[in-house]
């Protein structure tokens, strides 16, 4: 079914906001992502709201919330069951019920960032929930991982490779790690980032704006 | 021929607990009887669910739910989803019961029932509106499911919900499940075989069930909407 609906029958055709996936093991950096996202489409004119999927608790939704950067009540938070893949791929219906309870209440909101619970790499977004996913995952969690091939490396829109700092002090070898993940991807995006730093964010915010929004 | 096997074959299907609607992510109020120590083995989740069925679900949702049934338009359907709005004491469980209501009628939305879209337009203009019983009543109607079907499949979707919520939450084994899903369906049998009065009221009373939603919001750890 076709996002674009009428509110009225007079009224303007309003299209749906774009819905961005992002998923990645625990303690990747996807909130801090999230958190550097947010003031960098803000400051792009892009009307954006969140919705998180905390495991066990309400953090991931309240960090963001008391963060300061959003409005409180853009920010949604949807509990997982213990199933944090079934929630972002199987059964993504009470993700889509937040996200279309923010159109709903923000009329205009052009972006929605739906961030996953930490998974494992087989972790996946459903084409039904989302318009575009990226995957997370840091150089902490060991340079191998984009030789592993888990499907969340290799089929989302964007792999983001963060803590790129932290490369020198763990022993990776921070070109091989992004020479490897372009190689099992298919030379489809790797991005590097920082997020304590905000380096990087910039060229995700342009490759959304360009991907997403197209608005480039 | 015994049954219907195109029925019986959409009964397994909308039945089933991987159908895509939302139902994992809510225990009602295993959680929080787990977490409060009144949880904490296979007699007790029998004894609870046995109280979600006898107490709850015959009394309050199948009520709603025969109503909704055999309501003639939306307006009426509405009416009825008020009256379980207004007769669900909790907040946690008002709210619980329409997330997963509208979860469901969501899906059917995409799927192009025609009830299920009609109905979700008044649902998304009443905040008060998208209550689960009534729901299942739409969609069943959508999918051509006789009342009883529906009931069935209302009765046995709680069963799997809470058996499969039980088995994350580590209270059972998938073994000990498969005990429990086989004792809540002969209880769901009973259950079925007797009418409700044409006149009956949406009651229940599951006191320590309601209390350990209600305290919710209170648990700094929670993976379940309810």
């Amino acid at each position: 079914m076709s996002r674009i609906a009428l509110r009225s029958a007079t009224a303007e055709p309003q299209i749906a906001a774009a819905r961005v996936g992002i998923g990645g093991p625990v303690g990747s950096g996807k909130t801090a992502l999230v958190e550097r996202l947010i003031p960098a489409l803000l400051t792009r004119g892009i009307d954006i709201a969140v919705i998180t999927n905390d495991l066990v608790t309400a953090e991931d939704a309240e960090r963001i919330r008391r963060s300061g950067l959003i409005d409180p009540a853009r920010v949604s938070a949807v509990e997982a069951g213990a199933c944090p893949h079934t929630v972002i791929r199987e059964d993504p219906t009470l993700n889509i019920e937040a996200a279309d309870e923010l159109e709903r209440r923000f009329p205009g909101v052009e972006l929605i960032l739906l961030e996953s619970g930490g998974d494992n790499l087989a972790s996946t977004f459903s084409r039904d929930l989302t318009d575009f996913w990226m995957f997370v995952i840091d150089v902490a969690g060991g340079d191998d991982i984009p030789r592993k091939r888990g499907p969340g490396v290799i089929r989302a829109d964007l792999l983001v490779i963060n803590k790129i700092d932290l490369a020198p002090h763990v022993g990776v070898d921070l070109d091989r790690m992004h020479r490897e993940a372009l190689g099992v991807r298919g030379e489809r995006p790797v991005l590097l980032t920082n997020c304590r730093r905000g380096e990087g964010i910039d060229a995700i915010v342009d490759l959304l704006e360009r991907e997403v929004l197209f608005r480039t | 021929m015994l049954f219907d096997r195109l029925q019986a074959l959409a009964l397994l299907q909308l039945g089933d607990s991987a159908y895509p609607a939302g139902g994992f992510a809510f225990s009602w109020g295993l959680e929080g009887l787990a977490a409060d120590g009144m949880l904490a083995n296979r007699n007790e989740l029998d004894r609870i669910i046995a109280d979600q069925l006898a107490r709850r679900w015959a009394t309050m949702d199948r009520i709603l739910l025969r109503r909704a049934f055999y309501a003639t338009d939306s307006a009426a359907i509405a009416a009825i989803d008020r009256l379980a709005e207004a007769g669900t004491s909790s907040a946690e469980m008002r709210d619980g019961s329409r997330r997963a209501g509208r979860a469901l009628l969501g899906v059917w939305v995409k799927l192009d029932g025609p009830l299920s879209v009609a109905y979700r337009q008044l649902v998304s203009s009443d905040a008060r509106l998208g209550h689960l019983p009534v729901a299942q009543a739409v969609v069943s109607r959508d999918a051509d499911f006789t009342l009883e079907a529906t009931e069935l499949m209302s009765g046995w979707t709680l069963v799997t919900g809470l058996v499969s919520a039980a088995v994350r939450l580590g209270i059972v084994g998938h073994v000990e499940a498969q005990r429990s899903q086989s004792a809540a369906r002969g209880l769901l049998a009973e259950l079925l075989a007797e009418t409700p009065p044409p006149d009956a009221e949406p009651a229940s009373f599951t006191p320590f069930i309601d209390i350990a939603i209600a305290r919710g919001p209170l648990r700094h750890v929670r993976m379940f909407t309810t």
